[in-house]
């Protein structure tokens, strides 16, 4: 075993933690995936918000497409600069003009989507303000820029240190694919059945006829899409950046053993998801002994 | 592998992922806390999970095709596992409620009222038991299925262009059929299913038809382009 690879297995899976909490902080703080449905549904019953409100597609296109584009930059960039800057650095470089590229591609994107979404909202009386579309552009910018740079390192990581068979931007449009399904599976829940619904009792549930009834006042005047991230980034960043560090991890660090054969990682996978299913019971038992006191009409 | 059993195998990987969705839990208003699945469309979260196969498949293009298939399958069911349990967290220590399923009175496999812990108006939350297990079903199906299509393309482009390249456009070709195929069910699920538990299972039979046309389609589109070359 060499040590280059377990620390290449190490690292991917480090970057893989970081690209998930950067990319479910960029999804909450535009409104996108699912938990968009409740902002755009706000001002037809009456709420009107100052929330950023872009659904440019679903998540996994969405960040499919953001990666190969940083990925496809990179590896163009990397080929020049390979002779003046040596393999690492290159990379390292080319990856950061490359996330620069798609994080400029994706707030163009949020700033269309913004305006389109809002625009379709004029028989609600939802008004299009332009510091509601200014303040919160920095904010997608940096953290798209961090999500994709970190996939982007990891596909060039998986291609070069751990010989996928892939091209680089292939793996990132993978990769891409899978973090957007992440962060739209998990993190995003905090922010759709939390943060939108906060005047809700913590455990209460939100039912359906709620939906839409979002909380559009902060703590003072109106809540904007800035303060998500204050709010997200204590949960539903973290267990995203969880789930996909912990994907891109297990994969790779179960192909590291070779006490079974070629069989090993198939062994050890098998292991891992018996793991899994005993600690998704052990939840589901705890939450049932925690959570029912709610339940009752 | 013989160019026309390489055809089927398209086939037959094309329509195992088009079957494959209906196995796994999924509905976009779970992102509320609103209805039972993980929280995003089923196509997608397929397609996410078929993603890490086809990658995991990919480091095994030498080592024969009963290993690839496997490792396909191994890693789409880690993938799906791995989800099912940090949602179960999210919303536990997120949202505060117990994964319930809002169609079944009982569990099928661990006997848990499903009833008690539903909260009132809603069509249940998370990921109960019976749902992960069904994920899980799911993502292997899909895994092996994406391997297949994955291995088969590859099989029929190498002999004619170089091995990396080769690598790339069976790749891409893998991940194009796998998204047809995974939006296919769309149609029958409307975006929310709870897995092989769920009413919209007794629709697996039209996804199946009409992933078999649609694989099939693509298939001699491959077959005829590899021929072409």
């Amino acid at each position: 075993m060499e040590p280059t690879i377990i620390f290449a297995v190490a690292l991917a899976g480090a970057l893989a933690i970081l690209a998930g909490i950067f990319e479910d902080l960029e999804s909450d703080t535009g409104s996108q995936s699912n938990p968009n449905s409740q902002v755009q549904l706000a001002p037809q019953i009456g709420h009107l918000h100052r929330y950023f409100n872009k659904a440019i597609s679903g998540e996994p296109p969405a960040y499919g497409f953001w990666s190969t584009t940083g990925a496809t930059v990179a590896v163009l960039l990397q080929t020049r600069f390979l002779s003046g800057f040596g393999e690492m650095h290159s990379v390292i470089l080319a990856s950061i003009f490359g996330a620069l590229v798609a994080a400029s591609i994706l707030s163009f994107y949020a700033i269309f989507a913004h305006i389109s979404r809002t625009a379709s909202m004029r028989p609600f009386k939802q008004p299009l303000q332009l510091d509601v579309i200014l303040s919160p552009l920095p904010l997608f910018f940096a953290y798209g820029f961090l999500a994709v740079l970190c996939v982007t390192l990891i596909s060039f990581i998986t291609n070069m240190v751990l010989l996928n068979p892939f091209p680089v931007p292939l793996i990132a449009l993978l990769f891409g694919i899978t973090l957007g399904t992440i962060g739209s599976s998990t993190g995003d829940i905090h922010y759709g059945s939390e943060r939108l619904y906060q005047t809700f009792i913590f455990g209460s549930g939100i039912p359906i006829s709620k939906q839409g009834d979002i909380d559009v006042k902060a703590e003072y005047g109106f809540r904007n899409s800035i303060d998500t991230p204050y709010f997200t980034s204590r949960f539903g960043g973290p267990v995203t950046g969880l789930c996909f560090g912990a994907i891109v991890f297990l994969d790779n660090w179960s192909r590291l053993f070779t006490f079974a054969g070629k069989w090993t990682p198939i062994l050890l996978g098998i292991i891992i998801i018996i793991l899994l299913f005993l600690i998704n019971l052990s939840i589901e038992i705890y939450t049932r002994n925690r959570f029912n006191e709610f339940t009752k009409e | 592998m013989d160019p026309i059993i390489a055809l089927f195998g398209i086939i037959i990987g094309g329509t195992l992922v088009g079957v494959c969705v209906h196995f796994i839990p999924c509905s976009a208003v779970g992102a509320m806390a609103a209805t039972t699945g993980i929280a995003t469309g089923p196509t997608m979260l397929a397609a996410g999970a078929g993603m890490m196969g086809l990658m995991a498949a990919a480091y095994n293009l030498d080592n024969g095709l009963a290993l690839m298939l496997a490792s396909g399958a191994i890693a789409s069911m880690l993938m799906i596992a791995l989800t099912s349990v940090v949602a179960n967290i999210t919303y536990a220590f997120g949202v505060g409620v117990a994964p319930t399923s809002g169609q079944s009175e009982y569990d099928r496999f661990t006997g848990f009222e499903q009833k008690q812990c539903l909260t009132p108006g809603t069509d249940g939350h998370g990921i109960p038991t019976q749902s992960f297990i069904s994920g899980v079903i799911g993502a292997a199906i899909g895994g092996i299925g994406g391997a297949l299509v994955f291995y088969s393309v590859y099989t029929l482009i190498s002999p004619s262009i170089p091995s990396s390249t080769a690598v790339a456009i069976a790749g891409i070709i893998a991940v194009g059929i796998y998204i047809i195929n995974g939006v296919l069910p769309a149609y029958t699920l409307v975006g929310k299913t709870e897995g092989m538990t769920d009413e919209k299972f007794k629709t697996t039979p039209k996804t199946f038809y009409s992933c078999l046309i649609m694989s099939t389609v693509s298939g001699i589109f491959v077959y005829a382009a590899s021929v072409v070359i």
